[in-house]
Order: C-alpha cells, then structure tokens, then sequence
C-alpha cells in the first residue's frame, strides 16, 4: 500500500484538542492506521500543473510530475522548491478511503476524540446542472458499460496545500478503490472553464474524431495521439486496448462550441485544469460498477467538503440519453439493523446498550431507534466496509479502545494431541541428531536441474509445477531432499569434514485421487561428506533408522538396478534400496562422482533418503 | 625412601658425587638424559636441592662474508701485496697480485683506512707508514682470534680462545664494526651443584618412581599402576571443540511453538502445500478480485491447473455468501463469483487454509487447533522475505468465545515465548472482523514490533461451513520470531545454512 504523509498541522488545525506528533501517531495507531512515524518532508511544486510533490529527506526530487507527466529532466523550470513541512507518514488503509486525507482523517479523530459525535450532515443543494450520458456508457449489458456519477463543489479556497491534498486524494482513491484506474477514474474541473447550464455531454468518441489539449500540454492531440504520446496516456493506454471508441466527457464554451473536458479514464484537459483561483469544482466519477463510483464519489465529495468547510455542495442531474434520470451523488446512509448487546457478548467487554449508542456515535455513525433493544446504524455514505454488523461490532471495539480491553483467557478446558507426522518427525530427529547429524532447512521450492540432471536421477515427472516461478531456481516443489542437502555442503565447502546434516520434510507429488490433485510425502534425507567416507556408514546409518523406527523385522536389501530412478544418484554398485514387497523405504549409498562434480563438491559423499509415509499408513 | 621422579632421580645422584658444580650438557652426557630433561629438572629444584649457576658465554664461528678467507683477514693480504709491490696499485692490480676477488678488496677498504694502513690517491692505494710498519709486524689480537676461529670447523666458545691466552675482548672490540665477519652468539652455561638440602635427601634415600602417560588395562590387571605416576597434564590447554548433533534453530522455534499450544490444550492439524483457492481463499471470504489473488503474489500452479472442490453444497453456500445471498446478514461482495476461478490450484500462501479445512471438518466445538508449517508467497527477496517461510495459525471454537480472549491467547503465547510488553491495535482482513495486529517491544530497537494478525472469523466464513459458535483465530510469523530470538541480519542465514553458525547456537537460546 502506499504511503502518505499527513501534515500535521493540517490535523490540529481541524480538532480542538491540540495533539503532539507522538500523541497523535498513537491515536492513529489506535485508530488502527499503520503509522511508520513522522518525518520532515521536501515539497516540490509542478510549475505546469500545480501538482505538489513531497519527498523524505532520502529521496531524491522528482524527475517527472506525477500528476500531469511533465518531465523536469527536459524542463528543469517546471519544477520548484516549495519549503518543507511536518508529516506524520502512514500506509494507506485499503478500507478506509475516507481516511485517506488529513481532512478525513481529521474527520474520524474528531469523532473519536469526542469532540464531534453522530454523523456529519452534508447539505447539498439542488441541481443546477445536467449531464447527458449516451446509453451505451449507461447500460449494465453494454460492452463499454462505464456509469457515471458526478457532484458539484461551490466557493472553495484553495492553495498551494489543499491544490496537494486533493490531488493526492484523487491519485490514492485511483490506486486503492480504483485499482489503479482499471476499475475507476475520477475527473476534477474548474466550473468556471466551462459554459455548465448548456449541459455537459458524457458520450463515445473514435481514436480520431475529436481534438483537446491535454493537461501538461500546449497543443491538441486526438485521443489516439494523446494515448501514444503524452506520459499517462502511455502509462494507462492498455485500459483503452480492446475498445473501438472512448468516453469523453466534454461541456459548451461560451461561444457554444464543444470543450472537451476528459478522455476517460486516461487524462482531463488542460483548459479545464483545476487552480488556486478556481472557485467552483466539478467532479465526474466513472467506473465498471455503479456501487464502487457511487462510493468513490461520496467519498471524494465529502472529503472536499471537509477540507474547505466554507464550501457546499451541490447534485447533479445526470440523464441517460433515451432513458432514466437521477440526481447524483446520494449520500442517504446506508442502513443496519443492530443489536447493541453483540458488542459486549463479541468483544467480551462490559457496555451497556447506551455506551455502545456513544460508541457507534464517535465513529461518526447516526442512529434510529428500533426497540427492543434493537437499532438501526445509519452508516455514512462514504463508508464502504459495513458488510455485517460484525463490521460495526469493530467500530465499536475501536472506539471503545483496544488497548482498554482487558486480555482473558478461554475458560473451556480441551485436552490437546500432536499430530503423528509430527511425532515421527521428532523421532528421526532423536535418532539422527545422536548419532552428530545437524539438522538443516533447505528451500521447499527446486528447479528440475537439481532435482534430476545434476543429481543423477530420471525425471519422473511427477512433480508439482508453479505457472510463474519467481526465479529459474524454483519452478517446482522438491520430489528429493538430497539436492537440498548437496547444496548446503556446496556452501560450507570451507568448514572442517567430516560434515553429516539431514533435513526431515515434505515433498510434493501428483495424486490425482486427491482433491487438490497433488500430495505431500514426508521424507528424511541424511548426508555425510568427508575424505573416508563409504558405504558400510551409511548402511550402518540406514539401518539404525530403520531399527529406531520401529520397522525392524523382515525387509528386503537390494542394489539399485539401471532402471531405478536414483540409480544414476549413486556410484555403480554402490547404491542400494531397503524395502519390503517391493516398495522401498530407503535408498542409500555413495554418491557418484559426477553428481559430486555438478554440486561442486570435492570429497566423496554418502546419502540415504527415506520415505517416512511407511510409518503413517 | 623417598619417592622421586625418575628423571629428578637420576639428576640428584648425578651430581651427588660431584665435588664441583657440573655443566649441564656434562652432567646429560653423564647419566645419559637429555639436555632438556635435565633442564626441567634444574627449573623446578632450582633453589631447593639444586644450586643452579648460570654463566654467560660466547659461541664464536666465522660469519657469512668471511667464509671464503681462510684464516687470513684480507687486509693482511694488502698490505702485503702492497708492501712487495713498492708502490700504489689500483683495486684490479691489487687483486690479481693477492689473489682476492675484488669486492673483498673493495670492501676491505673501510677497515684500511681505519687501521690507518693506506691512502687511497686517486683510483690507487698507497700504503703508508704505518701500513708499511703492519706489514712486516705479527698480526693484530683480531687476525690471530680470526685464524683461530677459522681453524675450527663449527664454533668455537670465547673461554676456550681466554684459555688459549688469546686476545678475545680487544679483538670483538675490533669486531663489533664489521658485520658479517664474525657470527657471535650469547649462551648461557648452567652448573649445578647439591645445596645442603639436596645433600640431605639424597643421603636419607630416594628412589626413582616412572611416570607414564597412559594408564592402560594391563597396568589394572597386573597392579603396576601403584608403581608409577601419571604425568601431569596443563589442564588449561585447549580440547579440541566437540559439538552435538542438534535440531535446527528454526525448528526449535517450531517445536517451541507447537509445545506452547498443545499446553495449551491445541489438537494439532496439517493439510497440504498444494490447497485450492477454494480453501486458501474462498472459504475465508477472500474477495476473487483481492490483490493477494494476483499472478504477482500468490504462486499458481500450471501442473495441476485445476483442483476438485468440495461437496457441492458447501460450495453453493460459499457462493451465495460471496454474491450476498448467504444466510449470514451480510450484504457480501456482490460479485458474481466464478467457481472457475475457485478451482484455480494455489501454493498455499497461509496456514489459515489448513485451519479453516479443520473448522469445516468438525465445526462443532469446544475446540482448539493449530497448525506450524510453511507457506508461499510470491514476494520480492530480500533480507526478510523468502518466498517460503512458516507460519502458526491457529483456532479457537468456542460459544464462550470473544475478542478479550483472542488477546488473552496471543499475549500467553508471546509470553511463552519471552515477550513481555504488547500492544494490540486495529487491523484489516478480509476474513476477520474485528481484526488485530499484536506488536511487542523490542529492547533492542526501541520500538514495537509487528509479529502477527488474528480476529475473530467473520461469519461469513463460519456460517456456511455450519459453524454458530464465535472463532478465535491467528497467524503468526516465525520466521520473524526466530530472527529475534537469534538475533539474525537477514532470513537467508537460515536455510543454506553455515554449519559454523548451526554448532554454534546453543541449546539454551530459546
């Protein structure tokens, strides 16, 4: 998730109760924010879009504006130094987007503070303009269903600083709800630009049918050009790829001529770019799903709201061409019905229904009664994490505090029990370790080199693959322990002989009468590396195991012939497997001097590997 | 009788019958004992029966530069030469007529002209009267200590050359100026005579007792062992280091923590590495379009693509919860969820899959389950990230249940395991609500430290899988436990291990 730095004075300066940085990173902890701590940031300023930068003292300044693409390499001018300034730095919290910005934030301290309880109520005024939408964007079962919302914002006072702050807000709400753009895209204009009461049209376009000037740029491109050319339509052409036509959003001029005002979702256009002086904003929200863009824009919107609280807003009516009309956004709670003693019996805290009402309420919910102990949670429109009322259960918990919940155990008495693999597996460890074998852990995940080629050993393709490895050196899930093992003395090539590890785990076969088409075995390899090393040794070892495993008995010592799979593992003659009725339950012997050679070992080796799943059927 | 070492022994009689203090190679030579036998005997009888007197003297032999002289300094030759030549000679001329290399002649110049035998004119010398006088006089005390030094075939010691009645300081004197000439090296002489207490035990009686090295089973078997004494041993030398075959330091805190649960009366469950995103995912209420879903950070598996999901009925209700239709109030993802997508066949990237298996298996309690094995996530490498690591999940099925005791768990856990200091904050899951993060502090870097998450199951995890009871549930990393309890810079140090550091970390670290 990324971070973002939250100037502090921003924070205090919209709650009474005036917070040190250290009280306030441990209110947000408690708040549940991942707060990293604070720091003093650089600002860097976009001289040819506004956008502010901040970099820690680390960093270096930015070579490219990352909200309008300008590069600074090219044009050293567009950039400039804008002080520094005091920032509480903290990961985003993906489920909290209200969240997102120190005026939402500020928003859930004062609840939590108590300064303000109950929801906030944003008065919005009638619509004063209308968006037409073509049907094809409006339609659930069209191919370029992209619904729209929009919402208008009138007398804000901005600078240099909230210029920043809803910038940054725009890009995180498009990283983290709108998954980087690919399932929402929010535009931001200045009203003034613009002729609004002519209507603003929200229609297809072809790659060529029209020409803008977008952000950042002096002259007009098609779309088409503006998605080979400009920065971020080269950054985000690929969610434009398979369409033949795209979603503009354009208004009138004065003189009644069409402005275009976004290609959607890539870039908004340079005349209608939001400043200082702006006065009046409009916001758009499109997206794949109706109920994401509602919440993204109740979010953006009320979080405007509450970083220039001298500003109102307002709705917009949007009509579907041929079609239904609405009025957008909706900011009508969303509605839960909950019983106020869950949160005692879930939590395991003493609160009465009345203490949870004050709970629910500093969490900036609203309340109506429903009797019987019974409510209804009116959950703010720009929450979008109440699933469940487990989920206001949570709210609850954390504004009751959890560092005020005092820690108790279950009081139900069960009795436990191990599992017999791991009872086996501590006894190979018993055995091995007392005969002076140190127990190593080797990568589960192997490539088929080790596995097979360098190890002597036929390919029975058996084994698990993954689809996109992360390195060639893991492509499969390990079917022997002994590469695991060659490879640890490969590295300690350098430490005294003779050396004897063993590694007891698990490898993975294919099973197709399993569920999940593969099953894990339970193995022991055991190797010993020194200048006298032979096979009488690690026969003596092989049958030691068997004997403290309790198999002794009748059983079957053969040498391996030229089909067996490890027989290329071992020195001709020298490799032998231990079993009964024909399945083996041991290997063992000395290493080939060429599987020595691929794993870059230069003294002779034995190793024996067993399967363990003997002793668990 | 008094019982003596056999070396000491033989030592003591030695000299009893000496009227004179004995040189100790003599008194070796003597009763035939070597000279540091016979040493260590003077060290530790020094001053008790033993007078030891120590005189310096000189081993005299003839240096690397003068091998070649025989036994005359070449300045005699020059002057000589000099002398029956009448006249001034040149280097060259001097050195054909005596026969001396020239570097000698070269060489010897200094000392000429110390000896004020010659004027050097120009590129000749010339002898000067007092050369002249040297030529025909006898030699100088340093030529005859020279020709008796050189007469000898190793070295010669300066008493001897004194008895000789040779000039040995005046001719070192002489010396000390030209290196290489002479090789003269300082020795020491010890004489040893009995002092009266010597005398004394020597004449009440001793007798030599042997000292072995080795008790061995004959000397048991016939007795002997009462005859002889073991030589002593410095018990401060260094053994070489022996070390045990032991457990993996990663798998003591695996067994550490399994111990912890099972006290705690924990039924231990396993399932497999290769789960289905059914039940890594699915089952846990995990989104279809969660990032953790992603190619970039859940491992998928091209063989076998695919797995088989369990009975149909489970899977409609994990469907219904998924889409919001489930039985369980909630308003779901409101999806339309893709059973293609749940039979996509994973890595496991959590023990949570095999403890929500277990949950499915019996989801009646009182119960408690736990499972400690690895898990993959296809995550960048680096210092604290392997793309296989280990966790501990674990589950508590319980009517009684809440999330006070979800905290209780997690502090006797970390107690356990040397905590003392926690902290609970908020956290966010997609299949716990509420959720929390337990930190503990670090003295060493003087923060809280993240080591796990847990909540209680949402129900829209346990209901479809027939569970009414509230569940407890956790995941803890151990990795990161280990790193702290062996105080490790990088996971890496724990798989390809060094042999080195596994000998080297002991039993009582955790």
């Amino acid at each position: 998730m990324p971070v973002i730095g939250i100037p502090v004075d921003m924070l205090n300066e919209r709650i009474e109760t005036k917070l040190e940085p250290d009280d306030m990173v441990v209110k947000l902890q408690q708040l549940g924010c991942d707060v990293e701590g604070y720091a003093t940031l650089q600002r860097f300023g976009c001289e040819t879009c506004g956008f502010l930068m901040e970099i820690t003292e680390t960093e270096n300044p930015p070579v490219t504006c990352t909200a309008c693409g300008e590069d600074f390499k090219e044009n050293p001018g567009q950039i400039s130094e804008r002080g520094t300034s005091e920032v509480i730095r903290m990961e985003l919290l993906a489920v909290r987007p209200d969240m997102f910005d120190p005026a939402g934030l500020a928003r859930t301290l004062r609840g939590y503070l108590g300064e303000f309880v109950g929801p906030v109520n944003y008065q919005l005024g009638k619509p004063t303009i209308t968006v037409t939408a073509e049907i094809g964007l409006m339609d659930q079962e069209s191919a370029n269903y992209r619904p729209i919302r929009c919402a208008v914002v009138r007398n804000v006072k901005l600078d240099d600083d909230r210029i920043k702050v809803l910038m940054k807000l725009q890009e995180n709400l498009h990283w983290a709800m709108g998954r980087d753009r690919k399932r929402a895209s929010i535009g931001v204009y200045d009203l003034a630009t613009f002729r609004p009461e002519k209507g603003l049209r929200y229609r297809l376009v072809g790659p060529e049918e029209i020409q803008f000037v977008p952000l950042g740029k002096k002259t007009e491109s098609t779309p088409k050009k503006v998605l080979e050319e400009h920065p971020k339509g080269v950054a985000y052409a690929h969610l434009l790829e398979t369409k033949e036509k795209y979603p503009l959003l354009a208004a009138a001029r004065a003189d009644g001529s069409e402005m275009v005002m976004a290609l959607i979702p890539i870039i908004n256009s340079e005349d209608t770019k939001v400043t200082q002086k702006s006065e009046d904003l409009f916001i758009d929200v499109t997206g794949l799903d109706d109920r994401l863009v509602d919440k993204i824009l109740n979010t953006i919107l009320t979080s405007i709201l509450e970083l220039c609280p001298e500003a109102s807003g307002e709705k917009v009516a949007i009509q579907v061409e041929g079609g239904e009309g609405f009025e957008s956004p909706d900011l009508s709670p969303q509605e839960v019905e909950f019983d106020t003693s869950l949160p005692a019996r879930r939590i395991g805290i003493e609160v009465d229904s009345d203490g949870v009402k004050l709970l629910l309420k500093k969490m900036g919910h609203g309340l109506a009664e429903g009797g019987n102990g019974k409510v209804t949670v009116q959950v703010p429109a720009y929450r979008n994490d109440i699933l469940h009322p487990v989920d206001l259960v949570e709210d609850v918990a954390i504004a009751y505090g959890y560092h005020n919940i005092v820690p108790s155990l279950v009081p139900t008495f069960t009795v436990g029990e191990e599992t017999p693999r791991s009872t086996v597996m501590n006894r190979v460890r018993q055995a091995l370790a007392g005969h002076g074998f140190l127990e190593v852990l080797t990568l589960i995940l192997s490539n088929e080199a080790d596995q097979f080629e360098k190890l002597g050993r036929k390919d029975g393709a058996e084994h698990v693959v993954l689809a996109h490895p992360i390195s060639q050196d893991q492509t499969l899930i390990r079917t022997s322990i002994l590469p695991g093992l060659l490879d640890t003395f490969s590295v300690n090539t350098d430490q005294p002989l003779p050396q004897r590890i063993f590694e007891v785990g698990r490898i993975s076969k294919l099973d197709s009468s399993e569920e999940v088409g593969a099953r894990e075995h339970l193995r022991v390899a055991a190797a010993i590396i020194g200048s006298r090393v032979d096979f009488a040794e690690i026969k003596a070892q092989a049958e030691s195991l068997i004997r403290e495993l309790g198999l002794s008995g009748d059983y079957d010592c053969q040498a391996l012939t030229t089909e067996h799979e490890y027989f290329g593992t071992f020195i001709p003659g020298r490799g032998a497997a231990i079993g009964k009725n024909g399945k083996d339950w041991l290997v063992f012997g000395e290493l080939s001097p060429q599987v020595l050679e691929n794993f870059g070992l230069g003294y002779p080796a034995a190793v024996l590997e067993m399967n363990l799943e003997v002793l668990l059927n | 009788m008094q019982k003596v070492q056999e070396i000491d022994y033989l030592v003591l009689t030695g000299l009893a019958d000496e009227s004179t203090p004995l040189e100790l190679a003599q008194l070796s030579r003597k009763i035939g004992l070597d000279q540091a036998k016979v040493s260590a005997v003077f060290v530790t009888r020094q001053g008790a029966e033993l007078q030891v007197e120590e005189k310096p003297y000189l081993e005299l032999s003839i240096g690397k530069k003068a091998k070649e002289w025989g036994d005359v300094l070449p300045e005699r030759k020059i002057v000589q030469t000099l002398d029956s030549a009448g006249a001034a000679l040149s280097i060259p001329e001097i050195a054909e007529k005596s026969g001396l290399p020239s570097k000698d002649v070269g060489g010897s110049l200094k000392v000429l002209r110390d000896k004020g035998w010659v004027e050097q004119k120009g590129k000749s010398l010339e002898l000067t009267a007092d050369g002249k006088a040297a030529a025909a006089a006898p030699p100088g005390p340093d030529e005859q200590i020279f020709a008796a030094i050189a007469a000898v075939e190793n070295y010669i010691t300066d008493r001897e050359l004194k008895e000789r009645g040779l000039p040995v300081e005046e001719a070192l004197q002489l010396f000390e100026a030209r290196k290489g000439v002479l090789d003269v090296r300082e020795r020491v002489e010890r004489f040893a005579t009995l002092s009266d207490a010597g005398k004394q035990m020597v004449d009440s009686g001793i007798a030599p007792v042997k000292e072995v090295n080795l008790l061995t089973p004959e000397m048991l078997k016939d007795g002997s062992w009462r005859e002889v004494e073991f030589r002593p041993y410095d018990v401060t030398a260094a053994a070489e280091a022996a070390h045990p075959g032991k457990i993996h330091p990663l798998v003591s805190v695996f067994e550490k923590t399994r111990r912890v649960f099972l006290e705690m009366g924990f039924e231990e469950t396993e399932s497999g590495y290769v789960e289905s995103s059914f039940w890594d995912f699915d089952a846990l209420f995990q989104p279809q379009d969660h990032p953790a879903r992603d190619m970039q950070d859940t491992f998928y598996v091209s063989n076998p693509p695919r797995t088989r999901l369990p009975d149909e009925e489970l899977v409609r209700r994990v469907k219904d919860t998924h889409e919001g239709n489930g039985d369980c109030q909630s308003v779901g993802w409101r999806y339309k969820w893709s059973r293609e997508l749940s039979e996509k066949t994973v890595l496991r990237t959590h023990t949570t899959a095999s403890t929500v298996r277990a949950l499915a298996a019996n989801p009646q309690g009182p119960r408690k389950v736990f499972c400690v094995g690895p898990v993959f996530r296809r995550e960048t490498v680096d210092y604290k990230h392997l793309p296989v690591f280990h966790q501990v999940d674990g589950i508590i099925i319980d009517e009684k249940a809440t999330f006070a005791n979800l905290l209780g768990t997690l502090e006797a856990f970390y107690r356990k395991m040397g905590f003392s200091k926690f902290q609970f904050r908020p956290a966010f899951f997609p299949y716990t609500e509420p959720s929390v993060e337990v930190f503990v502090w670090s003295d060493k870097k003087s923060d809280w430290v993240e080591m796990g998450g847990a909540g209680m199951f949402r129900p829209e995890v346990t209901e479809p899988l027939g569970c009414t009871s509230p569940v407890l549930a956790w995941g803890l990393g151990l990795e990161r436990l280990a790193m702290f309890t062996y105080d490790l810079g990088s996971i890496g140090e724990l798989y390809r291990a060094r042999l080195s550091w596994l000998k080297g970390v002991d039993l009582c670290r955790l």
